[in-house]
């Protein structure tokens, strides 16, 4: 089967005149010189295009030996595959259009359409999306190497790159950030607008993900408030509901509560490794279930001296009067009184009703009777024991002094362990 | 020292506040649940919380904003389920 292309030049002879443009074939249009459209042969055009169903036009030839007076300035830029050389008369044809003359282009498309008429299982072509894709930013050259123009560039999102993302996001809004904002903002040229609407669905997921679980857990502390408000007439069925919908392991410390780390704070290596960890290589990954987007709580929050090495390193910058606690540091023993307080149950409570809100009839959402913080104990016996963790959301530390000075005006001087 | 302990404390309360904060629990919710879980006094976190506010105002201020809106939001929404399914169980009773 004939492919056929009306502006192969097959010979490279060629290329000085069409930059970039090179084209693979079992080349049988020999041209000597001249234009390339002047060089078309038109009779080995038809050459074997009986058999198509091809609608060759005389308008197309028209179109051809027209413009074949002009050679255009055309730094044509189009490329062809080179692969496949070996098994079929295969030419692609991937163009920039914008590099070409209106006329060549049009001819270029009449041309591929009748290639791709011609020999439809082999061509491959596809002018426009190539057009569209170029004016993007993305290089000729990358395209130039795309025999179907489909293939893309792998993005790494590296800490630095996703960084500026989620800066660009945030400044437009999660919700109304558009890719191609974001891809003004950051600035960068070798993403393309696909790169980010692909990044950013990821994000926009993970988000969801992370808010959900968080307003879940939220939710248990206002719903007990909204249980005690409303309490319910009916009866009340005393199943031992393990608040199945939790999820919650019961003994365990509650892993998944850590990784609640702001995104790019300096003390959230632990969390956003787990997504991203080809970027990051601080210390060895905790133990902690891969937890990708930690809520991105506030832009706001990471020091305006959004410092790279925060990315990589753990190192909380104490401020003056903050106790330093990194993580060589030998754990303090703290005068911990209220660690006893802390009964290691490590259990959640069990409380008797849950409120879900699938009561059979006759039922209004029971009332808890018992406070309902199922993890709690864990979470804090945690931070308690192990003073050294970085703070989830690394809010600047308040002054000592002033909490000092006001506790004194409250009548309370510091350490309360005896008035535990 | 006194006032190593003192830091110390103050930024194990501060790590515990910002657990709460994680929950988006309220300044009141936070000084409840560490009372109870943790033996700290309600008027410690509290004065821990506010010099934080102090501290980081933006973030406090969005803070603000967003537990308020989940609240109203929650509270709507329980409301509209109770509706719902007192209608549905009177309209089963008069059926019975």
């Amino acid at each position: 089967m004939l492919a056929v292309s009306p502006l192969r030049s097959a010979k490279n002879d060629r290329e000085s005149e069409m930059e970039g443009f090179t084209v693979e074939e079992n080349g049988f249009l020999d041209f000597s010189g001249g234009n390339l459209l002047d060089s078309i042969d038109f009779d080995d055009l038809f050459m074997g295009i009986n058999d198509g169903d091809l609608e060759m036009d005389s308008e197309i030839l028209a179109e051809f030996s027209v413009s074949g007076g002009e050679e255009s300035e055309r730094n044509c830029t189009s490329a062809v595959s080179t692969d496949d050389s070996g098994k079929d008369d295969k030419v692609s044809v991937s163009v920039s259009a914008s590099d070409l003359g209106s006329r060549s282009s049009s001819l270029i498309n009449q041309g591929e359409e009748i290639v791709s008429k011609r020999d439809m299982g082999h061509a491959t072509v596809n002018p426009s999306p190539e057009e569209t894709h170029d004016s993007k930013g993305r290089k000729s050259s990358a395209q130039s190497k795309n025999p179907l123009g489909k293939r893309k560039v792998k993005v790494d999102w590296t800490p630095e790159l996703h960084r500026r993302f989620v800066q660009a996001v945030e400044k437009l809004g999660v919700d109304k950030a558009v890719p191609s904002r974001i891809l003004e903002l950051m600035g960068i040229d070798c993403l393309t607008r696909h790169n980010i609407a692909s990044h950013l669905q990821k994000y926009r997921s993970h988000r969801k993900h992370l808010l959900a679980r968080e307003a879940e857990a939220a939710n248990w502390s206002q719903r007990r408030q909204i249980y005690g408000a409303g309490s319910g007439t009916g009866k009340r069925d005393i199943t031992p509901w393990i608040a199945p919908t939790m999820g919650f392991p019961p003994p365990a410390p509650m892993p998944h509560f850590r990784p609640l780390h702001v995104w790019g704070h300096p003390s959230v290596d632990q969390s956003f490794m787990h997504t991203w960890p080809k970027h990051l290589t601080p210390s060895p990954p905790p133990p902690q279930p891969p937890h990708a987007w930690p809520p991105p709580l506030h832009p706001l929050l990471p020091p305006p001296s959004a410092d790279p090495s925060f990315w990589h390193s753990h190192h909380h910058v104490p401020t003056p009067g903050t106790p330093c606690f990194p993580p060589h540091m030998p754990p303090t023993t703290f005068p911990s009184p209220t660690v006893q307080g802390i009964a290691p149950t490590g259990m959640y409570r069990v409380d008797p009703v849950v409120g879900v809100p699938t009561m059979p009839p006759g039922q209004t959402l029971p009332e808890p009777p018992v406070d309902f913080h199922p993890n709690v104990d864990s979470i804090i016996g945690d931070v308690l024991s192990k003073p050294w963790l970085p703070l989830p959301l690394g809010l600047k530390p308040p002054s000592i002094d002033g909490v000092l000075v006001e506790l004194q005006r409250q009548g309370i001087s510091k350490i309360p362990p005896s008035c535990a | 020292m006194a006032s190593d302990s003192s830091a110390q404390y103050i930024h194990t309360v501060q790590h515990l506040i910002e657990k709460c904060l994680t929950f988006d629990m309220s300044k009141e919710e936070c000084m409840e649940a560490l009372s109870k879980h943790a033996n700290i006094q309600p008027v410690i976190t509290s004065t821990v919380w506010k010099e934080l506010e102090k501290e980081n105002k933006e973030f406090f201020e969005a803070y603000t904003k967003k537990i308020e809106e989940k609240a109203s939001e929650l509270t709507e929404t329980t409301q509209r389920l109770r509706e719902i399914l007192l209608d549905s169980s009177q309209k089963d009773t008069k059926d019975g």
